[in-house]
């Protein structure tokens, strides 16, 4: 088998995965499994992008997935209050938003690709291109990429604040009260879990419960 | 012979690490008896492994409640297929390497960098607690690591002014990285070490866990975990024979001899470090990786990246 041909086969194969992958992102109630269904899709873009000589690109983008995708499932767990994330849960949510963003996004996608005139530069076999992204990320495109780069920094460190265990209520581990009997009206104060074994000696047969 | 065409690969890869796995099985098994005292019985090293296996492959399968069946299933097969895919970009020899991309370390990289999520698979769906626990003890301390492994293998890449493995073991011809580069092979046998969570670093599937993400797992299925798991062990010492140690490189013997004896070496490093140092505690040992491990690291990058220049 030619090797044009063997290359073409694997192109559509691994397309044709990409789309069922991205495709069961949606599909699956829980929150690993549409990240490593994500993970899968980038894994197939990273092999397409192997296929068209970007081959330093396309092992970076699914060596930097893997970690992110677990990041993002362990971020989403913790934000969810699902424990552990073993309950199914629904992925999609704003059905009508979301329809009319997914029908638009395609048409422009597909306008584009039926419209634009495309250019036909084959590049040279000689060049390398790992240097030549060496060069574009450290020359004309510095700026871009550190502003992204730092903005991405805030952002990470902005959701480690969220999710730290001391955030704004106090620490997490002393402020966890089991919630009263009788609806209180306001926030739960840190008096609350102060006068709990009073509390619980008042109550004594509800206090099992409370804990429950 | 051609060791890039499928087949001759397939059996090259597998050959290697079959090989690797039976060695590293009967070096831990030699030295647990060491540090437990008994009698050393080199038949009993040697038979112990496979009658280890042949038990697990004759234990009768077991189930937990609603578990994620694919995901569970594919968790030993990612994990094995990654050391396989990691261990192809080793030279094994002079230009016997099966996947001789140009960009080999980054590939290796890659398939490291999934096996976490092999790992933390393996432990979610088993719907089960102890193995979920295991699961994100894992990627706690795999993504601790990352960085440092990441970071000397670039160093080591430095030198070789390229990312290919061959390129990388050409320039070590006169000083081997271990001597040029200090820091680099402890703190890549410490990132090695947990991502086939071993010993020391086994925190995943800990005793203290009664077997952290296996503990759900038994017969032909934990079989190919822990199978797996070896495999990873064996393609990391091979990949640090191939950067630290000059790879096929040496005097009188032949190039595959070398890489054989030297990624022996490490395995038994390994293997002797596993029943001697304690095992670590995940919150402190983050902590360790992230203030200590990665500065290192950072260092090792830019006295080589400045000796380089």
């Amino acid at each position: 088998m030619s090797t044009s041909l063997t290359v073409d086969i694997a192109f559509g194969l691994f397309s044709a995965a990409t789309v069922v992958a991205a495709w069961l992102v949606f599909r699956t109630d829980s929150m690993v499994r549409a990240a490593y269904w994500l993970l899968a899709s980038f894994a197939g873009v990273g092999a397409v992008m192997v296929l068209l000589h970007a081959r330093f690109l396309g092992l970076v983008l699914v060596l930097m997935m893997a970690g992110e995708m677990t990041i993002m499932a362990v971020f989403m767990v913790m934000f969810m209050m699902n424990p552990a994330g073993l309950n199914p849960m629904t992925m999609v949510h704003q059905h009508r938003t979301a329809k009319i963003a997914g029908v638009v996004a395609f048409a422009g996608l597909a306008l584009v690709g039926l419209v634009a005139d495309f250019p036909d530069r084959p590049a040279d076999r000689g060049r390398d291109p790992t240097a030549d992204l060496g060069r574009e990320l450290l020359g004309d495109s510095m700026l871009i990429f550190e502003t992204a780069g730092v903005t991405l920094l805030a952002s990470m460190i902005g959701a480690l604040a969220l999710a730290s265990k001391r955030g704004r209520y106090g620490d997490a581990e002393e402020g966890s009260a089991p919630p009263p009997l009788e609806p209180v009206a306001g926030p739960r104060t840190g008096a609350d879990t102060v006068t709990e074994p009073e509390a619980e000696a008042d109550s004594g047969e509800h206090a099992g419960m409370s804990h429950g | 012979m051609n060791w890039s065409s499928p087949l001759p690969a397939l059996v090259l890869v597998s050959a290697v690490l079959a090989v690797g796995t039976y060695a590293l099985a009967v070096l831990d098994r030699a030295n647990g008896d060491r540090v437990a005292r008994r009698r050393l019985r080199p038949r009993d090293a040697v038979l112990q492994p496979a009658r280890a296996a042949s038990l697990l492959l004759l234990t009768r399968p077991t189930a937990t409640e609603r578990p994620d069946a694919q995901a569970w299933a594919l968790a030993p097969a990612l994990l094995a297929a990654m050391a396989a895919g990691a261990l192809a970009t080793v030279p094994l020899d002079r230009g016997v390497t099966v996947a001789d991309v140009d960009d080999g370390i980054v590939l290796f990289g890659a398939a490291m960098a999934i096996v976490m999520v092999a790992v933390y698979l393996h432990g979610w769906s088993a719907n089960s607690p102890l193995p979920l626990l295991g699961g994100y003890r894992f990627i706690a301390l795999a993504l601790s690591y990352e960085m440092p492994l990441a970071l000397v293998l670039i160093a080591a890449a430095l030198p070789a002014q390229s990312l290919s493995v061959g390129a990388i073991v050409e320039s070590q011809q006169g000083l081997w990285n271990v001597l040029r580069q200090p820091l680099g092979l402890p703190l890549y046998l410490v990132a090695g070490m947990g991502l086939g969570f071993w010993g020391p670093l086994n925190t995943s599937d800990a005793p203290d866990l009664a077997g952290g993400t296996a503990v759900e797992v038994s017969g032909p299925q934990r079989l190919a975990w822990e199978l797996a798991r070896r495999f990873v062990v064996v393609a990391v010492a091979a990949m640090g024979a191939a950067v630290f140690l000059g790879g096929w490189q040496g005097p009188v013997l032949p190039g595959w001899a070398w890489m054989a004896l030297k990624t022996l070496l490490l395995l038994a490093v390994v293997a002797h470090l596993g029943h001697r140092v304690a095992r670590v505690r995940l919150e402190r040992f983050v902590v360790v990786a992230w203030t200590v491990l990665i500065p290192l690291a950072l260092v090792d990058v830019f006295v080589s990246g400045a000796l380089a220049l």
